[in-house]
């Protein structure tokens, strides 16, 4: 390293190669223009840089911290046709938000989460975000998603004056458990990867006591070398607590865990592709119990306004929570009184080292004892950093030794940021009739059933404990033996309101389409919006009050192909928003989720974007589930069923010659749902299902099996496009459709509220085990429900 | 002074045959495997102290035993040991510390949690491979195996 201290003691004259070698020495993961920026700084300010300093901006210039690729400047073109963005997601995402406008909306995109109005008397904020630790769980499973379920909790803790956290949600993408793939060095297989993420999962959700309740698992060959570990966490925080503010004087205080070498360079590793060597210091592993001790000392000094700000040490740690804490004042930083795992560190990895759980609180001087004698109460370990002050400058020393010495304008405001190149070339589509695949239909909905990507997840789910803190009314298994599929999660708060006596709860759901988004990524941001907003509507949550979570997962912004998608996948979700009237309140993406192969192949991830949706659930006692209930029900779907078998999982297994996507319209979806809905909170639905992966087969097949009761259906009398082929009827994955169970004595008042909609009668839930599907007098499938079930009640772990 | 902990016999089959099953699923053909869990505690105190963790702090009396020494009636065969590395924090190894403290009123210098996996009828080249494979992540791991 000592060639490295010599380049950065001469950093101002150095040439481009000298810039980048030293950039590739140290980590940073900054371009070439980004290194120019930083030393035409320096030459300006007539000096040389410390390490600490380019620390600190490789750190707060990282994809992860600044977001730089999608919040920048993009020129798209297609079909010939040219268009420029500025700021990529302002135009779409954040566009849609402010069109919308909507009043419950309390704060959208300035804070560690999105919030929204909650609860009967408007007491209540609730806060979601979701966050993706995938690059740490590539290298080490374990570890890399316990610290990202600590994450993410702590930006629900760091949200306004910090939010109690009731629900955690998972949703992961892996590699085919069955790959035969050769994997290069020092890659981990899928299976143990899986492993791994659910364990890190488990342990860090069950020990912090917050219910690990929703989510979904996707396996896929792309995700084989860059599996994408999504979670999230919902909290509720007073209303009156939502507004924060840093006043110059204010203490910076450190509280949670110590600070060590681990997890030095985290975010700038999010800059990166995964090589084959990575440092261990890139990842760490989670103190579950740490947190739960900031958890119990920040609800109750909050309570007591003993802070008058506060956020999380994630990515960048100090120099990314004081820096951003201290934006609008100037802080001063003294290093020799942070509390330290180990003695054995230098003074600028303290300041960028990424150290699980820990917090920053801007406390007024005055409000110190109290909190000290708080957090003694908790043993919770902490430490006094130094203030914020009025002067615009980020002075951090070390014993009086400078280490950080910038002006804020510079940190923040001073990354150069240039056009990326996007482009779009659709791929081949066919919709001609499908090919019959030899095999009978009822073979083919058992293979179907047992698919990695339809069949039960309990192995899974049962590892997580889901009913702690006792609120999960609806909970992701469902159905009479309570081991059948669910739509949504809703959740009833009374853990963090205290109030039994409100009944008002709120949903989670997903949605997710990767293999739509091979065909066309913006028909894949309306599937998963519509897709989300149908299995809130399924629980009888309130969708006209939807508040979404985007969260994308892109292989290298580089290649202006991924760029291309990405931008139609940003204008689908604008589309989307404004068309289900459901704004988006937080987001985040992932770049570089792409890697070499075994032999040396760039080998990137599928355009992944995971919708998250949140809804309120006006009386959760009044909430559905997916399973049939009752023997003579009649039998309704609502919706259309349309051609095409592209991006389904049927295609998938057989090749049917057929890849169209059949086009949300958006416009009849909220006509439809706005009708059900009313249907469902009257009383008169008792069962309701969304038509997704696997198609209407496996939805009627889940609701059977779930409610441990058969059905007589006949296909041919739900409402189709002309010319559906019996394939395609059955399996296909057309969007915006539902299958309900409607209460005996109310199909009149049902037919009333769903009057001039496509809404039409299949048949009646039976009581005995078959589940006959017939098209007119032509039987389809009928298979007992329990040979069924075993097909779909696999083993995944 | 390494404590192990293992669960007795008759309540041990699960947990056996999950292990066993993850390494047959590796490609390793084995007559069966046993488990333990180790607590390394760096600490100069008599053994009656530490004969004290192990009765009342790490092993639970009724489904657990424990031993300073070497694990009783286990022999010809290969024992597997799993640590993290001193880089990775031992979450574990941290709370057993404080709980030492909260039990005899004095920290040892440091706790590190370990595991000990024990292989009937295999052979160590691909038993390596498997674990290698199956049970450690050399990017945060360190482990050894012997004949016993």
């Amino acid at each position: 390293m000592e060639n490295c201290e010599e380049l950065l003691k001469k950093f101002t004259a150095l040439d481009g190669a000298g810039l980048a070698a030293l950039d590739k020495a140290y980590g940073w993961s900054l371009n070439a223009a980004e290194l120019r920026q930083a030393q035409a700084h320096f030459k300006k300010i007539r000096r040389e840089p410390v390490r600490g300093e380019l620390e600190s901006i490789a750190q707060t210039w990282s994809e992860h911290c600044k977001h730089k690729t999608f919040s920048g400047p993009v020129r798209f073109s297609s079909g010939g046709k040219v268009k420029k963005y500025k700021n990529l997601f302002k135009e779409t995402i954040v566009k849609a938000t402010r069109r919308l406008n909507r009043p419950w909306c309390l704060s959208v995109f300035k804070d560690n989460a999105g919030i929204v109005e909650f609860g009967r008397d408007k007491k209540w904020g609730l806060a979601f975000k979701a966050e993706t630790h995938n690059h740490p769980c590539a290298v080490e499973p374990y570890g890399g998603a316990e610290t990202g379920v600590g994450g993410v909790i702590r930006d629900i803790l760091g949200v306004g004056l910090g939010a109690k956290p009731v629900l955690n949600t998972d949703n992961f993408c892996f590699g085919r458990l069955d790959s035969k793939a050769r994997l290069p060095k020092n890659a981990l297989g899928a299976e143990r990867v899986f492993r791994g993420v659910v364990d890190g999962v488990r342990d860090y959700g069950n020990r912090m006591g917050i219910p690990t309740a929703s989510g979904g698992i996707y396996f896929d060959e792309g995700y084989l070398l860059n599996p994408l570990v999504y979670v999230g966490c919902v909290g509720l925080i007073p209303a009156d607590k939502i507004e924060k503010k840093v006043r110059p004087g204010d203490l910076i205080v450190s509280i949670g865990g110590r600070t060590g070498r681990d997890g030095i360079h985290g975010a700038t590793f999010s800059s990166a592709s995964i090589e084959e060597e990575t440092t261990a210091s890139a990842v760490q592993i989670g103190h579950a119990i740490n947190e739960k001790k900031v958890l119990d000392v920040l609800m109750r000094a909050r309570d007591l306004g003993l802070y008058d700000a506060l956020t999380d040490c994630g990515a960048g740690g100090f120099s990314s929570a004081i820096g951003e804490l201290g934006c609008e004042t100037g802080a001063h930083v003294r290093l020799e009184n942070a509390g330290l795992k180990d003695t054995r560190i230098e003074p600028w990895e303290i300041w960028v080292s990424e150290s699980q759980e820990r917090m920053i609180l801007a406390v007024p001087p005055e409000k110190l004892p109290a909190l000290e004698d708080l957090l003694n109460s908790e043993n919770c370990e902490y430490c006094v950093l130094g203030e914020f002050t009025s002067d615009g400058r980020l002075l951090v020393t070390f014993n009086n030794e400078a280490v950080v010495d910038l002006s804020m304008d510079f940190l923040h405001e001073g990354v150069p940021n240039f056009e990326k190149k996007a482009s779009y070339v659709p791929p081949g589509i066919s919709n001609r009739p499908p090919r019959a695949p030899g095999k009978s239909h009822a073979l083919v909905l058992k293979r179907l059933l047992a698919h990695p990507n339809i069949c039960s997840r309990h192995s899974v789910i049962t590892q997580y404990d889901h009913e702690v803190q006792g609120g999960t009314v609806i909970k992701p298994l469902q159905g009479r033996s309570g081991d059948g599929p669910g739509d949504a999660t809703v959740i009833w708060p009374h853990s963090a309101t205290g109030d039994l006596k409100d009944f008002s709860g709120f949903a989670v759901t997903h949605g997710f389409n990767p293999a739509a988004g091979r065909l066309d990524p913006y028909q894949m941001a309306l599937y998963s919006v519509d897709e989300a907003v149908r299995n809130l509507l399924c629980s009888g949550a309130e969708v006209s009050r939807t508040a979404l979570l985007d969260n994308f997962c892109v292989a290298s912004p580089r290649d202006p192909k991924v760029m291309g998608a990405l931008t139609l996948a940003a204008e689908g979700c604008h589309d989307a928003a404004v068309g289900y009237g459901a704004p988006f309140i937080s987001g985040k993406d992932s770049f570089y989720n792409q890697s070499k192969d075994a032999a040396g192949r760039d080998y990137p991830i599928p355009l992944s974007l995971l919708i998250s949706a949140v809804a309120p659930v006006e009386d959760v006692r009044k909430a559905i589930t997916i399973n049939f209930k009752e023997a003579g029900d009649p039998v309704y779907l609502a919706g259309v069923n349309r051609k095409g078998l592209g991006g389904s999982v049927y295609g998938e297994l057989y090749e049917s010659g057929n890849n169209y996507l059949s086009p949300v319209e958006i416009k009849a979806a909220v006509r439809l749902y706005g009708a059900v809905l009313k249907a469902v909170k009257n009383g008169f639905v008792r069962a309701a299902h969304d038509v997704s992966q696997g198609g209407l087969a496996v939805t009627l097949a889940e609701m059977a099996f779930s409610g441990e009761l058969g059905a007589d259906l006949d296909l041919g009398g739900a409402a189709s496009e002309r010319g559906l082929s019996e394939l395609e009827l059955l399996f296909g994955e057309s969007p915006s459709r539902l299958a309900l169970e409607v209460v005996k004595g109310k199909e009149r008042e049902f037919l009333k509220l769903v009057r001039g909609l496509p809404v039409k009668k299949i048949g009646f839930v039976g009581a005995g085990p078959a589940l006959e599907l017939r098209l007119g007098a032509k039987r389809l499938i009928r298979e007992d429900f329990r040979a069924l079930k075993r097909c779909w009640k696999r083993e995944l772990l | 002074m390494i404590i192990e902990v293992w669960t007795k016999g008759k309540y041990a089959a699960s947990e056996e045959a999950a292990l066993l099953a993850r390494l047959r699923a590796a490609g390793l053909k084995l007559g069966g495997v046993k488990l333990s869990r180790l607590y390394k505690v760096e600490a100069t105190w008599p053994g009656k102290d530490f004969e004290r963790l192990g009765a009342e702090l790490l092993a639970d009396k009724i489904t657990e035993s424990y031993t300073l020494s070497n694990r009783p009636g286990l022999k010809g065969l290969y024992r597997v040991e799993v640590w993290l590395k001193n880089s990775a924090t031992d979450v574990v190894g941290e709370s057993v510390k404080e709980a030492i403290h909260d039990l005899l009123g004095r920290s040892p210098a440091a706790v590190r949690f370990g595991r000990a996996y024990y292989a009937f009828r295999t052979e160590e080249k691909k038993l390596r491979a498997a674990v290698a494979k199956t049970l450690v992540n050399e990017t945060v791991n360190v482990f050894g195996i012997k004949k016993i």
